[in-house]
């Protein structure tokens, strides 16, 4: 049917993480060895959502763009102390990425603003046309994930995404919603439950 | 089996949401588990995907090349020599210990100074931010000013012509038309001029020797006093010379085919 949307079987799709995993961490080798060649091309993988991510914590691109390049830049040095054990590549590289934005909000005075627009969003991750690596298997995953994350009833997604994107504790999270700290967890443990199964193929 | 308490525990520690002490002893607990490790494993996952849900933004191009650089310029330091081992003579602690002593003094000392350096600078931070005020003050005015020089340039724009009659039976006829050359809009006020028969309209036309006739800018009538205010608009962009006002048939003509009525310049 013309324009409808390719879901790929659950084999595919873990078939493209494996191989994608299995290339970024060739690549973190190389990085390793001193390649500006493959850091060229592990900067092309990644930049545009690592960028995303620091954007949508700071909800500044001029901030964002040196956190972004602390971020490659850690990356450079570090390729060579990465663990597999630690996870994909990606994992890292996200870890690395939400850990500095979230630094660099905690340091500014923006986060009571970030907070407010995030209690007000309500209809949040409508961007499905833009894209975030070159790849259409990783768009069309990103859609999916922005699906998954939208069939979130909103109070477990508000919690979820105070969290990630916010870097608030539990205890900030309960007082930015008004709800009770066991409430929130609650929240938070359900709709963690079902983003996993909603994102079953990709795990 | 992962009982509720575990998801939960699970749940927060993928989203980095536990405390040190916390996330130390849920780690006790992962290290016991493979089953549970599993389960972390797939909700951290799940977390890290969370990512890409941010709206997709991408970096600015320039970013690319100036990490490139910055690599560059890191590669170019070449690492230190692993320094060879010393033979340390007895003495070797003694004159650290002295080196030391005389380190602290030094720091004191510029500590000391850094300190009369920071209150000087605090001194200079508050004079400044006095003036920062005030030259906020000044700028606020020279918007004004600005803002006006903009308005009386804006009024240089305006043209202004009186149109008289021609016609010897409105001899009293007048009008007034205000052009603005910018905006490419004008006014026309008119009085005493004669009222028209039902297919009749009077039409404006701006003069501009740059087209062979003059351009439509529009019909118009006239009250049972003679009197309008008509806005206009030239069909074409026009250098206004001159404007004139003819009788034509309702509705309009291409070209001036009728009487002139009034004309200015």
């Amino acid at each position: 049917m013309p324009g409808q949307l390719r879901y790929p079987s659950r084999l595919s799709q873990k078939r493209v993480n494996e191989e994608s995993a299995k290339l970024d961490v060739e690549l973190l080798g190389q990085i390793a060895q001193g390649d500006r060649v493959a850091f060229s091309r592990c900067y092309d993988r990644y930049s545009g959502i690592l960028f995303s991510i620091v954007v949508k914590v700071l909800n500044d691109p001029k901030e964002a763009e040196d956190v972004l390049q602390e971020v490659f830049l850690q990356i450079w040095d570090k390729a060579g102390i990465y663990k597999r054990e630690l996870g994909v590549p990606f994992s890292w590289f996200v870890t690395l990425t939400r850990n500095k934005a979230i630094d660099r909000l905690r340091s500014s005075q923006r986060r009571f603003r970030l907070l407010e627009e995030l209690k007000e969003e309500t209809a949040v991750l409508t961007n499905a046309g833009s894209t975030f690596m070159t790849d259409p298997e990783n768009r069309e995953s990103s859609v999916m994930v922005r699906s998954a994350v939208r069939s979130l009833p909103s109070d477990q997604r508000q919690a979820i995404e105070l969290a990630f994107f916010g870097g608030l504790t539990q205890n900030e999270i309960s007082e930015s919603l008004g709800q009770p700290l066991g409430t929130v967890k609650a929240r938070i443990r359900r709709g963690m439950l079902k983003l996993r199964d909603a994102l079953e193929d990709h795990l | 089996m992962i009982d509720e308490r575990t998801e939960e525990q699970a749940s927060l520690y993928a989203l980095g949401l536990l405390s040190e002490q916390e996330a130390r002893e849920f780690e006790r607990e992962l290290r016991e588990s493979e089953e549970l490790r599993g389960f972390v494993a797939q909700l951290k996952r799940s977390a890290d995907l969370l990512a890409t849900s941010a709206p997709s933004v991408e970096p600015p191009p320039h970013l690319k090349q100036k990490l490139l650089d910055q690599i560059e310029q890191r590669m170019k330091i070449v690492p230190l020599k692993k320094a060879e081992t010393l033979f340390a003579p007895a003495w070797f602690p003694w004159a650290m210990a002295a080196c030391l002593a005389v380190l602290c003094a030094i720091f004191f000392s510029e500590n000391k100074s850094a300190r009369q350096r920071s209150a000087r600078l605090r001194d200079e931070l508050q004079e400044l931010q006095k003036q920062t005020i005030s030259l906020r003050g000044e700028t606020d005015i020279l918007q004004n000013q600005v803002a006006e020089f903009r308005s009386k340039d804006r009024l240089s724009q305006l043209r202004i012509a009186m149109l008289s009659s021609l016609l010897a039976s409105s001899p009293k006829a007048v009008a007034v038309s205000v052009w603005d050359n910018e905006q490419q809009k004008g006014v026309l006020v008119v009085e005493h001029l004669a009222s028209l028969p039902s297919d009749k309209d009077y039409q404006l036309w701006v003069i501009d020797s740059k087209y062979p006739s003059p351009v439509d800018a529009g019909v118009f009538t006239v009250d049972e006093k003679g009197a309008v205010r008509f806005q206009f608009q030239p069909k074409s962009r026009v250098n206004f010379e001159k404007i004139a006002v003819t009788l034509e048939r309702k509705g309009g003509v291409a070209k001036p085919e009728g009487k002139m009525v009034l004309l200015g310049s």
